[in-house]
């Protein structure tokens, strides 16, 4: 299959996609955090290199490179609208006079940092959620929600499942509209067109599936689930509610891998090193007035134990399909 | 656009000599930091001097003051609002601090104060000799004194005292006509100069004039004001006043009056560094003593 361009889960031989998705969405929920409550260029550069070497251990590091590009393109407007609209910085590089309502154009060094800073960040975040997307199996992680909200589960899955379809769709219909002898698909026109075309067929699928869900009887459970007569039709319920579920999708409770283990712990961890390291200064950061940033050893110690925590899980391969 | 291009550089650019910086609260009644060679650092503006030189936390990326020394705005206890204000070299900035560029010899003073009354404070008297001696946004500005009698005692006092701190000063009657690009004082009593479109503001009270005080109409009293605009003091035959004020069109006004000749007079002999430094006005009584304007409440 040509790739589409857009990022999906494929399952792959690697402890991350062995982990049940579950514990993968909360080992990138303790990144984000970790991502969210550092501020240090340093230990924001160590979380990012472990995520990049994460990408590579779950072998979706070229893909993570493609987001890195892109959070390059995204991190350089940051970085210059924070060095025009920052005034907070004393450091000046450079002066262009009086903006008017903007006050004096002086850039600082300050401004410079800090928008590099939380282009560092948005570069984390994107980088996290491409790997997350790339290495958590969503269905299995939304079935962990069917408990809670059944509808909601569904909607959710079919829309994440929907999202390739679309894309091969488009990729479908552009280069059917290539092989017309005018080209229609250069200028604004061709693209609306297309895009117009995919809206429609988008509607078109969304009518399949839900003709395809009623006849599966989806409908029914939902609703007997809150009326009061379910009592009555719980038994022919739960039969119509296996019948519907594939051999593999029947819940089995699974044990706790090793890799279950490990990233749950690489969670825990990562969260208290970057709590550990904003309470004890040892990743203190303040860019204005004047920078102020923390690197000594326990800086240092900190970047190397956040590495570690984030990595060490993807050096055991034991029991891992290929 | 030639002071835009005039501004524009590499580099830090040339740092300004000879600033103050003073930093009040309530009108100038406590001082809580006066540097008189504050840190400098290449072109400086307001904010960016401020920030090097106190603890500040500042708001809308940079371009307000939240709070300094841990003191910031919002509202007293009485729910009357508190807010930081700047000046420079005793006029109050049409800009932002971080769009007011400081210029050698400034004085920036930084107040915090309840602006129930008015938030349009134009000029201050506490800067003295400020914006006399190095005038304003870097230019010095031709000084006139304008005198209801140009011989009295009160009019020379005044001449003298702004000529010994190198300030040159021409004389003129009452009413010659505001100029833009001049700075006037206005010497006489308020009965001889209340009639000067520049002064008449003062009459109005401190929401048209920005000072807390105001004559009465026979110009025989003087009611002063605390910051919530209740009188504290009423004042008659001797008491003086000096105030600055600004109108729409005319630069900056100072007058140096009184209820009565006498009271001009002792206003004149309190035109003095020592006397003005962090008032916003300064009123004198009959018996000489001198009385910060707004005034203490209760």
């Amino acid at each position: 299959m040509r790739n589409t361009g857009l990022l999906f889960y494929r399952r792959l031989a690697s402890p991350l996609h062995a982990t049940r998705a579950g514990v993968g969405a909360v080992w990138a929920l303790a990144l984000t955090a970790a991502a969210l409550i550092l501020y240090n260029p340093l230990s924001l550069g160590a979380l990012a290199l472990a995520v990049l070497g994460a990408g590579v251990g779950a072998g979706v590091g070229r893909q993570l490179a493609g987001t890195l590009r892109t959070a390059l393109i995204v991190g350089l407007p940051i970085v210059a609208i924070n060095v025009l609209a920052s005034r907070e910085g004393l450091t000046v590089f450079a002066r262009l006079g009086d903006l008017g309502p903007f006050g004096q154009g002086n850039l600082t060094v300050e401004a410079v940092v800090y928008g590099a800073v939380i282009a560092l960040k948005v570069t984390l975040l994107m980088l996290i959620t491409t790997l997350a997307s790339l290495a958590v199996d969503p269905d299995e992680l939304l079935r962990s929600f069917r408990r809670l909200s059944f509808r909601s589960a569904l909607t959710a899955s079919l829309a994440t499942r929907m999202i390739p379809v679309l894309g091969a769709d488009a990729r479908r219909l552009a280069e059917a509209q290539r092989t017309r002898p005018e080209d229609p698909s250069r200028g604004v026109r061709g693209r609306v067109a297309l895009l117009s075309a995919i809206v429609g067929g988008s509607l078109e699928r969304a009518m399949e599936v839900a003709a395809t869900l009623e006849l599966r009887g989806f409908a029914v459970a939902a609703e007997g689930k809150h009326r009061p007569w379910r009592s009555r039709s719980r038994r022919s319920s739960s039969r119509l509610s296996r019948l519907r579920r594939s051999p593999s999708e029947v819940r089995v409770k699974r044990p706790w891998s090793r890799h279950d283990l490990a990233f749950t712990c690489s969670a825990l961890t990562v969260i208290a090193l970057a709590l550990a390291g904003r309470m004890t200064g040892a990743a203190s950061f303040a860019a204005y007035p004047l920078l102020k940033m923390q690197i000594d050893g326990g800086t240092w110690m900190l970047c190397a134990a956040l590495i570690a925590a984030m990595l060490l899980p993807f050096i055991d391969r034991r029991g891992i399909d290929r | 656009m030639a002071a835009t291009v005039a501004g524009c550089g590499l580099g830090a650019g040339p740092a300004p000599g000879g600033v103050q910086l003073t930093v009040t609260r309530d009108f100038g009644a406590r001082v809580l930091g006066r540097a008189s060679a504050p840190k400098v650092q290449g072109a400086e503006t307001v904010m960016s001097l401020l920030l090097r030189n106190d603890k500040v936390i500042t708001k809308y990326g940079g371009g307000f003051v939240e709070s300094i020394e841990g003191l910031s705005g919002g509202q007293e206890t009485g729910g009357d609002p508190l807010d930081w204000f700047y000046y420079v070299n005793g006029l109050e900035a049409p800009k932002g601090a971080a769009a007011t560029n400081v210029h050698a010899g400034d004085h920036v003073w930084w107040d915090l104060h309840d602006w129930s009354q008015t938030d349009d404070i134009p000029a201050v008297v506490g800067s003295f000799p400020e914006p006399f001696l190095n005038g304003v946004e870097g230019k010095r500005l031709p000084v006139r004194v304008e005198c209801a009698q140009a011989q009295s005692e009160p009019c020379r006092t005044v001449l003298a005292r702004l000529r010994a701190l190198g300030v040159p000063a021409a004389v003129a009657g009452i009413g010659s006509g505001a100029e833009p690009d001049a700075l006037q004082v206005v010497v006489g009593s308020w009965t001889a100069v209340h009639g000067d479109p520049s002064v008449q503001s003062i009459e109005r009270g401190p929401r048209a004039s920005g000072v807390y005080a105001r004559f009465a109409a026979s110009g025989q009293t003087l009611t002063l004001f605390d910051a919530s605009g209740q009188a504290t003091d009423t004042l008659s035959a001797g008491a003086g006043l000096i105030a600055a004020t600004k109108d729409v069109e005319s630069a900056v006004v100072w007058v140096v009056t009184g209820t009565d000749e006498a009271g001009v007079a002792r206003a004149a002999r309190a035109l003095d560094t020592s006397a003005l430094r962090d008032r916003f006005a300064l009123a004198v009584t009959a018996t000489g003593a001198q009385l910060p304007v707004p005034g203490a409440s209760g």
